[in-house]
């Protein structure tokens, strides 16, 4: 496939071709608009928050570009498109067409994916996948806790650590997405069309990691991230009076070009192996690897096939259907099972080997391949003067047909060889569904629907062999009145499994021992289920100026017989809009969303087998308000135009324990903070037009942006048993201030 | 079962089509038209526009020297012949909008029946009763693609608050940043796929942006294969990495095993820094269990590294 330097250089020539030969078939250009910005930006924090998908540094930037060239019969056009030019957001679009006969466009889109800023690390990064501590570090700090040991804490640790994290490095993380995009469309054939399709995105930056060596030992990285993605696409489509069809072929190729990530570990500076590899260091171990070692997303490619197509059978009547068939590659060189040079693996017949080697391991790679196919069967049409049908019919596999690997152990956080054979488990799945759907046009202005639905999918290797689900759905849509469309629906969802395997949950063991989980069912993937779901929704309009719409909606999931896990979920939704075309020129518009959500769920605490005493049950009873509410403006007068958007959001959420008397855990205490989040966006676009080609204007962001979350609550870099980033990513308050001058052509 | 569903599937559908293809062809039902309406002819754009500039400006491509170019009636394309309207305005007025959802599709199907549109009949917006000019605006469009509004998340959200509404969550996608659009991921003209999604499953559609999650991986996460919506909402969620509830709750929504999965990780281990547990703060299951969505490593089978 073509590298990213061809790419760029292919798209650059082809452009300036482009732009030349059109030049030279007279085109007529209009460039409207081109606007020139130059921002100022004032925020309180380094919060990531605020700019995580977008470049809203003081500086710069062409926000909006757009030239359009067309031939004077029209026959050929040329459109230049730009976003945000000049910054991390930027994005650009470039067609070129002739009527009737192709169209080629590129598209260019940078998209900025922030997470956290000013990350604290200790460690250097000495190559691409390679995180460091200097030896002499690592040395010393084995050396302290060894002349420790074993009065190890948390607070020794803790004042080991800190001194040289005052030193440590800040780093920003977060991902850039580079998409380049390029499309071919031949159009017109005798019915038939073709186009072609290629796409390229680089991803590149970082993003925290667990890095862990233990339960004592987390220690959080920045995981390097440098992706290729490529996708090609060819697509036929024929077309008649009667019908369609769609038929292509779809490639894509993902590729790391960092593959393992490995890291120094901080209190160790040889190799050891350490009992079980959850405590040290503590007071019972200060053993473990020198360094941890990790496989990062291995390369993988995807060959597809589809087709699809609808045809009219007669004047009412039509007929369609789609297939896909997929193979799923994956076949990365297999990491040896650590890097720690004083393990030694033992395999099936209990000799020793080398678990540094990746030839110790039964193969050099997976040679994965999974195959998906799905199957979509439609038929529908009128049926006499009022009523509609439809059926459908729906298939979709995912048949992992990756050989079962047998290995002897396993190597657990780096520090020690579990003697405990395992077998890798290629799990795949099957859906199917049938479902008719009754449409009956009571009247003009009324339309009742009916659809039942009849699912069922089958899974290898899980607890649960199949699971099949019935699903009825009615809707009625009305105009009672020619101002008034209400649109109102219920469905209800019964869902059953017909065989319940709890040991199937370590279908990864060679050897079986005694079961180490609540036999209860606890999977609500699979779990019986019931659910009811009403939707109203309803808008009137009075005269040409207001509309207004109300709605709710109300989702019930009940999941009656699962003892452990999620056993219930609801959610209620409520929103209302307005809009008022003030005039001509302007319109306000206003609406809110309120949601509440009640999720509930319950599991027993055990110690090292499976606890039989519903006194150390515990459940979680979360609940989540999220309220939306907004308010545009958008008018103009004489020479003056005024945009202005407001959005108000809220998050607060509780999340409220229970756990009965006299079991363990005895006390639960409830937290108030789960995800408590507020944002208040407000922009203001006030522009003045000095001609009929040219506007200055002033633009105002104001943003503030505050979060309360139970997961960040009280986190430092070090904290007991970890060493986290601990990036900014919380609350700002943002006021970014622009004056453009706009240019149309 | 499997292979009997399947079966029963295709007999439905081949039943469906043997025994309803005959049915009578009910007539689109229209606007209201004169009953000389066939004596009606072409004028030709230049008429319309006598009155009607307005209405001519900044129409886009249905405006194009181009599209008149190519032996289409210009307003007529649309409207029908308007010489009645000509000779008498009030007698005949042949306004789009007063056609019945289903005739309006008809009348813009008449040129756009491919391409994304070729799976719209059945689909759900068809089934609804929306129409093309619901979300499109042939005189005046705002957006890209000839929307009626600005951008397609004012479009889409115009019905769609709920998803409008969870957009403007804490964890989102770029949609409202406008780096991507709904249309990305959705086929509004209809797919035959669940929720118009544009991959044949819920799964591709997400791995073709995360490709990285592709697979297969020699340790499989068996929920995660099969769908990514039992722990993510798409559109939005106040959770981390749109987690539909938060690590490590998340999690033991079906994890109870011995020991440390179902343990309890309550407000204790929040308050007091002694009683801090990793478990619960920071990335909680995710500092231990990295590879969550799958692991190539042949020491992870607990899907660590």
């Amino acid at each position: 496939m073509l590298s990213r330097t061809t790419m760029r250089l292919s798209i650059l020539t082809a452009s300036l071709f482009l732009v030349s030969s059109s030049a030279s078939a007279q085109m007529t250009f209009r460039i409207d608009p081109i606007v020139f910005q130059v921002l100022e930006t004032d925020v309180d924090t380094n919060s990531a928050k605020f700019e995580e998908y977008r470049d809203l540094g003081s500086g710069f930037r062409i926000p909006e570009l757009f030239i359009q060239g067309v031939t004077p019969d029209g026959d050929r056009y040329l459109e230049l498109s730009g976003e945000n030019v000049g910054r991390e957001d930027m994005r650009f679009g470039m067609r070129y067409g002739v009527w009737d006969s192709y169209a080629l466009s590129f598209d260019y889109n940078k998209i900025p994916h922030r997470f956290g800023n000013n990350a604290l690390i200790l460690w250097d990064r000495s190559t691409p996948g390679s995180w460091t501590l200097p030896d002499a570090l690592q040395q010393a700090l084995q050396e302290r806790l060894e002349a420790a040991f074993p009065a190890i804490n948390i607070a020794l640790l803790r004042s080991m650590i800190e001194p040289l994290l005052a030193e440590g490095d800040r780093i920003d993380l977060g991902l850039r997405r580079d998409r380049f995009g390029a499309t071919l469309d031949l159009g017109g054939l005798d019915g038939l069309s073709w186009k072609l399709g290629l796409k390229h995105e680089n991803r590149t930056g970082t993003r925290a990691y667990g890095a862990s060596f233990g339960f004592s030992n987390v220690t959080e990285l920045p995981e390097p991230i440098d992706y290729d993605t490529t996708d090609a696409e060819l697509k036929g489509e024929w077309n008649t009076a009667k019908g369609g069809l769609q038929f292509g072929y779809r490639y894509s190729k993902f590729e790391n070009n960092i593959s393992t990530l490995i890291w120094d570990n901080p209190f160790r500076f040889t190799d050891s192996t350490s009992a079980n590899a959850y405590q040290a260091p503590g007071s019972g171990t200060i053993a473990g690897s020198s360094r941890g070692f990790a496989d990062l997303a291995p390369d993988n490619e995807s060959n597809q096939f589809f087709v699809s197509g609808r045809f009219k059978l007669n004047s009412s009547w039509w007929a369609g259907g789609s297939a896909a068939y997929a193979i799923l590659t994956q076949d990365d060189p297999l990491l040896p099972y650590t890097i720690n040079s004083s393990i030694q693996g033992i395999g099936f017949g209990g000799q020793s080997f080398d678990a540094t080697n990746p030839n110790s391991l039964p193969v050099s790679s997976l040679d994965a391949e999974a195959k998906t196919l799905s199957l979509n069967a439609d038929v529908g049409g009128r049926l006499g003067e009022d009523f509609t049908l439809v059926f459908r019919y729906r298939y979709s596999e995912y048949d992992n047909n990756t050989p079962r690997i047998e290995l002897p152990g396993y190597v657990r956080y780096h520090g020690v060889w579990e003697d405990i054979p395992r077998i890798t488990v290629p799990y795949s799945h099957q859906r199917d569904s049938i479902s008719a759907t009754l449409g009956w046009d009571l009247s003009p202005a009324n339309d009742l629907e009916l659809s039942y639905k009849v699912s069922q999918v089958e899974r290898d290797f899980r607890e649960t062999k199949t699971t099949d689900e019935d699903i009825v759905r009615l809707s009625w849509d009305t105009r009672p009145i020619s101002w008034l469309t209400v649109r109102s629906s219920y469905e209800h969802g019964d869902r059953t499994y017909n065989e319940y395997v709890p040991q199937a949950a370590e279908a990864s063991f060679l050897e079986h021992g005694p079961f180490t989980s609540l036999v209860g069912l606890r999977r609500f993937d699979q779990a019986n289920r019931e659910y009811d779901q009403v939707k109203v929704w309803a808008q009137a309009l009075a005269g040409e100026r207001w509309s207004v719409s109300f709605g709710v909606a109300n989702r019930d999931e009940e999941y009656p017989d699962s003892e452990f896990g999620l056993v219930s979920d609801e959610v209620l939704e409520l929103e209302a809009e307005l809009a008022f075309m003030i005039s001509e020129a302007s319109t306000f518009t206003l609406f809110g969303h309120f949601a509440d959500r009640d999720s509930f769920q319950r599991t027993r605490q055990s110690a090292a087998t499976p606890s039989t005493s519903p006194s150390n049950n515990w459940s979680l009873l979360a609940t989540e308000q999220n309220d939306t509410f907004g308010a545009g403006y958008f008018g103009s007068v004489a020479k003056w135009s005024w945009k202005s958007n407001l959005r108000w959001t809220r998050s607060d959420g509780e999340a409220d324990f229970d756990t009965p008397p006299g079991g363990t855990p005895a006390v639960a205490v409830d937290f108030d903070n789960y995800e408590d989040i507020e944002l208040l966006a407000l922009d203001l676009n006030v522009e003045y037009a000095l001609s009929e080609a040219a506007a200055i204007g002033l633009w105002w962001l104001y943003e503030d942006y505050t979060i309360d979350s139970f997961i960040l609550q009280g986190l430092q870099n070090v904290l007991p048993g970890a060493l986290i980033l601990n990036a900014d990513n919380g609350d700002y308050n943002a006021n970014v201030l622009g004056a453009h001058i706009k240019f149309g052509w | 079962m499997k292979a009997t569903t399947r079966i029963l599937g295709w007999l439905a559908v081949a039943g469906g089509v043997w025994f309803l293809v005959p049915s009578t062809p009910r007539a689109v039902a229209g606007a209201q038209e004169p009953e000389d309406s066939a004596r009606a002819e072409y004028i030709g754009a230049e008429t319309c526009l006598t009155c009607h500039e307005d209405q001519g400006q900044g129409m886009g491509p249905h405006g194009s020297a181009a599209f008149t170019a190519r032996g289409i009636h210009g307003c007529e394309s649309c409207h029908g012949p308007g010489s009645l309207h000509a000779e008498d305005p009030e007698a005949w007025q042949p306004r789009v909008t007063d056609l019945s959802p289903a005739a309006r599709n008809e009348m813009c199907m008449t040129c756009h029946s491919g391409g994304e549109q070729m799976l719209w009949s059945g689909g759900a917006h068809d089934r609804r009763g929306v129409s093309c000019i619901d979300c499109h605006s042939v005189h005046t469009p705002q957006g890209a693609g000839q929307l009626a509004k600005a951008t397609e998340l004012e479009t889409c959200g115009s019905c769609h608050g709920d998803i409008r509404a969870e957009l403007w969550r804490n964890s989102h996608h770029p949609v409202r940043e406008g780096k991507i659009t709904c249309s990305d991921c959705h086929n509004p003209h209809g797919s035959g796929n669940d929720a118009n999604i544009r991959h044949a499953t819920v799964n591709e559609q997400c791995y073709s942006c995360h490709t990285e999650k592709r697979g297969p991986f020699l340790w499989e996460h068996a929920p995660v294969r099969e769908n990514c919506l039992t722990c993510h909402n798409a559109h939005g969620s106040n959770h981390l990495k749109l987690q539909k509830t938060s690590v490590p709750f998340l999690c033991q929504q079906c994890h109870s095993n011995v020991r440390h999965p179902a343990t309890l990780y309550d407000g204790s281990t929040l308050a007091d820094q002694a009683r801090a547990s990793n478990r619960i703060f920071n990335r909680a299951c995710l500092d231990c269990h990295a590879a969550i969505h799958g692991s190539n490593h042949p020491s992870s089978p607990y899907l660590g590294h």
